[in-house]
């Protein structure tokens, strides 16, 4: 396991990561080779050979593409058929996906190659018989008699998984309807993935995992994949937050590569709409994460330190003044990452009086030091400023 | 912290409009009392509450959303309202997330009420309803429709779907609505109305101008070996394509339209130029 800041100062000297984990290999596929016999156009995009890398998902022991595809938003059935044609063996979708109709989508495009993937879904429902109703749907949805992973839909804490949702995850798997089974989580990783590793029940889990993160979140998904829990990563191309998109040239592509280069992830779900994010996706797949990689990316966190609170906590109680300063952070980028000054405001006053009373210039020196370097006292000030 | 109370926030509704207590209301739907203080979403925290689900309403131009929960005995109904960038995008997600296998209400832009749920879309709003019920079989549909009627007249906006979805050819139409980016999986076709049919699909495309539409025409064209004129609208190419089968592609002023995933680029062709002759 690596120290919390070994991953930040890596990525800041632009040294290289290996290539993929243990255990993985490469195929190499010629793109051109999927035309079929009698047509006479094909998707010039597709025309280049690119390599596949292979990794284990955990003790599942399923062999899936180090890219997956995240079906979600990808409104063109065509693209998760090619997806499939070109060997991309992980797809993921849910139950409550544009109300059930994205699995449909899914299951037809899919079709006859069902069985050659790993497909996973999802279900929001919270009682026995509910998940048990909802499976039997997404069965039918999909067109197939079993899910390769079934997951619980986006759970932040273990409170949220009651005794009989884990009884309904595995009748699912006794009945054969799910192989293996997990949790979905964007938030709160590092208490939820250890309990999920303690509980000992879960196969998989699916997390917001990407080169910005609190770097606890890496150690509690590289303790989870150690004890052999199989990892999937999603949101690995978020920069921060939406108005911190990742917009230089080259950057959606190496944070793609930072998380299938990533020891302890088996496999990423980045959602596509077209050919081309598709082709664009399976390049990650083709080399390691280079130096020019590691730069594009270091120069991002550069880029977004003194604004991005990562919400780690760790300046929790920190406040001379007892300030609660990532809630305060949080309502200011509302108001300057989002233009929503209205709600940033509302809800700075809706804290306790005394800490929207409290002024940081009231300090001679402030008693906050934020491990990622967000200049708390300016980002203070200025909320205080604008809302006060 | 993420809950907050309605009449502290005015960011959902334009001045001007109908204010969201006018609407956003249990007392709407008598038997039924408010439970919680009414929830506010942004772009920013919609993964929150509707985790990975939220990516198909950012992909809309989500702009923020209000949720409350009502009760009645052990049942709870949630009513969720979200603002998109526009009344086309509110129609999109609507007819993306409907359920295509029941028609389609006048409620609003359009609307389905089903035993447990509905939803509408009246000028940039887009309304789901969902009632929770100890029984799963009991069935609301006739509250659920009453509670959308009077929602619905509280909205204001439009209350027309897209008018390019009146100029697909009606017969075989199974379902239509607007696709936010990368019509028919090509990133050319930036965001346009499709049309699926029982066999094949249509689309259209508005471009700002007709020279941006013969520039998208041509970066199209190039991406299919194989491609020949056809003789639709003011220039048009016809292709078999791994993918989409038979397609073809015209373009009649700044619109962009065509067929695909039909048996031959002759077939595509037939009814392309059918729904060219449909746009004005």
């Amino acid at each position: 396991m690596k120290s919390k800041t070994s991953r930040r100062d890596f990525l800041s000297a632009g040294l290289i990561l290996p290539v993929v984990g243990a255990g993985s290999s490469l195929g190499l596929m010629n793109l051109s080779a999927q035309t079929p016999a009698g047509s006479t156009g094909s998707a010039r995009s597709a025309n280049s050979p690119v390599k596949l890398s292979y990794k284990t998902l955990g003790k599942t022991g399923l062999k899936v593409t180090s890219v997956g595809m995240g079906c979600m938003i990808t409104s063109d059935p065509s693209v998760v058929t090619r997806a499939a044609d070109l060997g991309i063996t992980y797809f993921d979708t849910a139950r409550g996906y544009q109300h059930g109709n994205n699995e449909r989508m899914v299951g037809a495009a899919l079709g006859g190659k069902r069985k050659q993937v790993v497909l996973s879904t999802k279900t929001e429902a919270r009682d026995k018989a509910g998940m048990a109703k909802e499976m039997d749907t997404s069965l039918s949805e999909l067109k197939t008699d079993f899910v390769d992973v079934w997951y619980l839909h986006g759970k932040s804490s273990p409170s949220e998984i009651h005794d009989d949702m884990i009884e309904a995850l595995q009748l699912a798997k006794q009945q054969g309807k799910a192989r293996f089974v997990g949790i979905s989580t964007h938030s709160n990783q590092q208490t939820l993935i250890p309990w999920m590793v303690q509980k000992g029940v879960f196969d998989v889990v699916l997390s917001a995992f990407n080169f910005s993160m609190d770097p606890a979140v890496e150690q509690a998904i590289d303790v989870a994949a150690k004890t052999g829990m199989g990892v999937v990563a999603m949101k690995v191309m978020a920069g921060g937050s939406r108005n911190q998109k990742l917009t230089q040239p080259g950057a959606l592509l190496a944070a793609l590569k930072w998380v299938t280069n990533h020891p302890s992830v088996a496999t990423t779900i980045p959602s596509m709409t077209d050919m081309d994010q598709l082709d664009e996706n399976l390049k990650a797949m083709a080399g390691p994460l280079t130096a020019d990689d590691h730069k594009i990316l270091a120069a991002h966190l550069e880029q977004i330190q003194p604004l991005y609170c990562r919400l780690c906590g760790k300046c929790d109680g920190a406040c001379a003044q007892g300030l609660p300063v990532a809630d305060v952070l949080r309502f200011l980028t509302y108001a300057d990452g989002y233009g929503e000054f209205a709600l940033g405001r509302e809800r700075y006053l809706q804290m306790a009086s005394e800490h929207v009373s409290a002024r940081c210039g009231d300090c001679v020196e402030c008693t906050v030091q934020c491990p990622y370097g967000v200049e708390v006292p300016k980002r203070m000030a200025r909320a205080q400023e604008l809302f006060a | 912290m993420r809950i907050v109370h309605l009449a502290l926030v005015p960011f959902l509704l334009a001045a001007g409009t109908a204010r969201a207590q006018d609407f956003l209301s249990c007392q709407l739907a008598p038997g039924w009392t408010q439970s919680e203080v009414v929830h506010s979403y942004t772009a920013d925290n919609l993964y929150d509450y509707k985790d990975g689900g939220a990516e198909g309403y950012l992909i809309y131009g989500f702009a923020g959303m209000k949720s409350l929960n009502c009760k009645s005995g052990d049942d709870t109904l949630t009513i969720d309202v979200s603002e998109m960038s526009d009344a086309d995008a509110a129609y999109g997600i609507f007819a993306t997330n409907r359920d295509p296998r029941l028609p389609i209400a006048r409620i609003g832009m359009g609307g389905q009420v089903q035993p447990q749920s509905a939803s509408f879309a009246k000028g940039k709003y887009y309304v789901e309803i969902v009632v929770n019920s100890a029984n799963p079989n009991m069935i609301h549909t006739a509250e659920l429709q009453a509670l959308v009627d009077k929602m619905a007249r509280r909205i204001e906006g439009r209350e027309t779907p897209p008018e390019a979805l009146a100029w697909f050819p009606q017969e075989n139409l199974t379902s239509a609505g607007l696709v936010p980016e990368s019509v028919l999986g090509l990133k050319e076709l930036k965001r346009g109305y499709v049309a699926k049919y029982k066999l094949g699909q249509a689309f259209i495309v508005l471009e700002d101008s007709p020279e941006s539409a013969v520039a998208v025409l041509k970066n199209l064209r190039a991406r299919f070996d194989g491609a020949t004129d056809a003789k639709v609208g003011g220039e048009a190419f016809q292709v078999k394509a791994q993918y989409l089968d038979g397609i073809c592609i015209f373009r009649k002023g700044r619109t962009l339209g065509g067929y695909a995933n039909l048996p031959t680029p002759q077939e595509a062709a037939a009814q392309a130029a059918k729904l060219a002759a449909r746009i004005p």
